[in-house]
């Protein structure tokens, strides 16, 4: 029974990483044979800066990324978990960008944020403000590219705080309130503290997913200008694909695991400890 | 073939669409043959052209696979990667030289002996682009050049006679008659042109030109080639474009930009994700651009017929000219039907075939012969297109040509989208561009 799932696993996952963790050790334009090299491609890493800032840029992104949208999305859920009327249409507005494709609307925003002709601009305008030349300033870029993926994940990051939420007895509130606690009290000491699992969760798949951001960067700004939104996972795709570097892309692609390998389990070992309040 | 590259295919080939499994079909004997392409300006007169080749080939049928420029060479590169390529594909010179050193290519000089192909009917210098240590790898589909495309209704609410649009001139110091040309074409929301005191360049309405360009070819190597600047030490040498005379290019194209203000700006222009010149033409945003040949027909569908027109590029410093270029098609070595293949590039390279594409106004034919024909289809369309022939002549290079293809145009268009922003110097940037695209 177990088989076609493992044989997928095996196929679409261990073989690939094999792959690549041997390329990674290879000269390779994919046009011709494959040249073993030994350690050349991660020792020019060393004085590769596009590829060392690449790095820097995904950091970058991953701080601007990650604490707006997780604390957003608690927000949100918080919001939507209260009685409100249509809160299932809220519900499922918020979640619609994440259905929708990231290429498709990485090109409405484009349109949107166009210096010249863009709606933000031209709204901006009304009120007499100068926009600025949002995707080829290399200090707002990275910063608009974050926001848009904000945006889009948010409403589905939500799901996940609000599926955690609901399963928070709701006899611990009730007891809270006998006690006279805050709201801030009653969030601090039993919310948060129970939401640990599905902050954990989050936390882990949206840091992966934003370690490797990779349509709405290739949509928008194509890693520019001047590099300032080439992240490491599009630093590879550029060597792999523009320059038929691939043995080199591949090193970086191992670099890439081996960061998201670290700092998931930070993460892991940080939340191991589980808060739990007995009933019987 | 070694082990790892036997891995690698088999993790490649699972990346990538299915295509083998969509197209195999064995009907009775017949042969699919892939023909990938990138423009699909021109796929009106391939499909045409296919319609005419099955008339006596009934059992080989082709079908199109047509990716932008920017998605055609990547997809291109892992489908040879994974040894399923296209059987017959466009191919362009810049990434020939690889190509063919990489033993993709399927050499053709044999079929063309046996066939008694007469090179003679293509231009000598389009037949032996396509050259690589003494074997013919492509016949030539076409050739392109660039030219002065430009709206009437523009010029004519500038006072400008169409007829002086022939002999413009620029320069670096103060301009030139084409800077003052394109000035009166830059018009603010309160009707003032650019050489008005009073002209706002935040609130241009129209725009004397736009460029726009991932390679260079319609917009800064132009006013290279017509400053004296070649591009390159000699074909197949070292990218030279940190010359005085290029650099010289470099600042006056950003000039446009930053200093005149008659372009659309690069923040909205800048490749790869900026539009194209004529995405600005059409719609009026700008008056005039430098265009490829090729995109003739793309003015054709988008604006009125009687409502614009083609002239010579301008003159800089030392003369008029532009780059030429062509295409090919070539056949993949790995191709399961070699023969059928070549059946099919023969009889694209042939004059029946490129008769139907300059009877369409597709593109400058491979075939000199046709040149008239596509001519007389623009005349028809009331459009005198012969400012691309003598583009042709002049001053004109080829396109450059170099193993570091890939690593010249990265580099090429990081640095100087930066110096149209105004964020760069030009001579810092030819500088960089040149350290890294001889690098290797």
């Amino acid at each position: 029974m177990l088989a076609p799932s493992i044989i997928g696993f095996a196929v679409f996952l261990i073989a690939p990483i094999i792959v690549v963790v041997a390329l990674s050790f290879y000269d390779w334009n994919l046009l011709s044979d494959p040249e073993f090299i030994g350690l050349e491609n991660y020792r020019d890493l060393a004085g590769d800066d596009r590829a060392l800032k690449s790095i820097g840029n995904t950091f970058y992104y991953v701080l601007l990324n990650i604490p707006a949208q997780t604390v957003l999305a608690l927000a949100l859920a918080l919001a939507l978990n209260a009685k409100i009327k249509a809160r299932n249409a809220f519900r499922v507005i918020y979640v619609l960008p994440w259905m929708a494709m990231p290429v498709a609307l990485g090109v409405i925003w484009r349109w949107v944020f166009d210096p010249a002709y863009g709606a933000l601009n031209r709204f901006l305008d009304l009120f007499g403000v100068d926009g600025a030349a949002w995707l080829t300033d290399s200090a707002w870029a990275m910063p608009v590219i974050a926001s848009v993926n904000v945006w889009q994940y948010t409403g589905y990051t939500m799901l996940f705080f609000l599926a955690g939420l609901q399963a928070i007895p709701a006899q611990l509130y009730e007891a809270a309130d006998v006690d006279g606690a805050s709201p801030a009290h009653r969030f601090f000491t039993i919310t948060l503290p129970l939401l640990r699992p599905a902050m954990l969760f989050v936390l882990i798949t949206s840091v992966i997913g934003s370690f490797q951001v990779f349509d709405t960067i290739h949509v928008m700004t194509a890693g520019g200008p001047a590099g300032s939104t080439a992240t490491l996972n599009y630093q590879i795709y550029l060597e792999s694909f523009t320059q038929r570097n691939a043995g080199y892309a591949s090193m970086l692609a191992v670099i890439l695991f081996a960061i998201i390998a670290l700092i998931t389990l930070a993460q892991v070992s940080f939340f191991r400890k589980r808060t739990t309040y007995d009933f019987s | 073939m070694n082990k790892t590259r036997t891995a690698a295919l088999a993790a490649l080939a699972l990346a990538l669409p299915l295509t083998a499994a969509a197209c195999g079909g064995d009907d009775g004997g017949a042969v699919t043959l892939r023909y990938a392409f990138w423009d699909d300006n021109q796929r009106p007169a391939l499909e045409a052209m296919i319609a005419a080749f099955n008339e006596d080939h009934p059992d080989i049928e082709v079908e199109l696979e047509q990716n932008p420029w920017d998605d055609y060479w990547p997809g291109l590169d892992s489908q040879f990667a994974a040894e399923n390529a296209p059987d017959v594909f466009w191919n362009h010179v810049s990434r020939f030289p690889t190509y063919a050193d990489n033993g993709v290519l399927l050499p053709l000089t044999d079929h063309i002996e046996e066939d008694g192909i007469d090179p003679s009917v293509y231009p000598e210098n389009l037949y032996a682009s396509w050259q690589y240590e003494d074997d013919q790898y492509g016949l030539p589909k076409d050739w392109d050049s660039i030219g002065l495309v430009y709206r009437l209704d523009a010029l004519e609410a500038a006072g400008i006679d169409p007829a002086t649009v022939n002999d413009l001139e620029w320069n670096p110091v103060d301009g030139g008659t084409y800077v003052e040309f394109l000035q009166k074409l830059t018009v603010d929301a309160n009707g003032n042109n650019a050489l008005s005191p009073d002209f706002d360049p935040e609130n241009v309405t129209q725009y004397g030109t736009a460029m726009a360009s991932s390679t260079g070819q319609t917009d800064w190597w132009n006013y290279a080639v017509q400053n004296g600047c070649s591009l390159q030490t000699e074909a197949w040498g070292d990218y030279a474009i940190d010359a005085p005379e290029c650099v010289e290019a470099i600042q006056f194209t950003a000039d446009l930009y930053n200093r005149w203000h008659v372009a659309v700006p690069a923040e909205s222009t800048n490749q790869p994700n900026g539009g194209v010149p004529g995405d600005y033409v059409v719609p009026g945003q700008a008056a005039t651009t430098l265009d490829g040949s090729w995109m003739l027909s793309f003015y054709r569908d988008g604006l009125e017929p009687g409502s614009w027109a083609v002239a010579d590029n301008p003159s800089g410093p030392a003369g008029s000219g532009t780059v030429i270029n062509g295409l090919s098609n070539a056949v993949y070595a790995g191709t399961e039907h070699p023969d059928e293949a070549w059946e099919l590039v023969s009889f694209l390279g042939s004059e029946e075939a490129q008769s139907i594409a300059t009877g369409m106004g597709s593109v400058w034919p491979g075939v000199a012969s046709l040149n008239q024909g596509f001519a007389d289809y623009w005349a028809g369309e009331g459009i005198d297109v012969t400012g691309f022939q003598t583009a042709a002549e002049g001053t004109t290079i080829g396109y450059p040509l170099s193993m570091n293809d890939a690593a010249f145009g990265t580099a090429a268009l990081d640095e100087f989208n930066q110096v149209w922003l105004g964020q760069k110097d030009a001579q810092a940037a030819a500088e960089a561009v040149v350290e890294i695209a001889n690098a290797e």
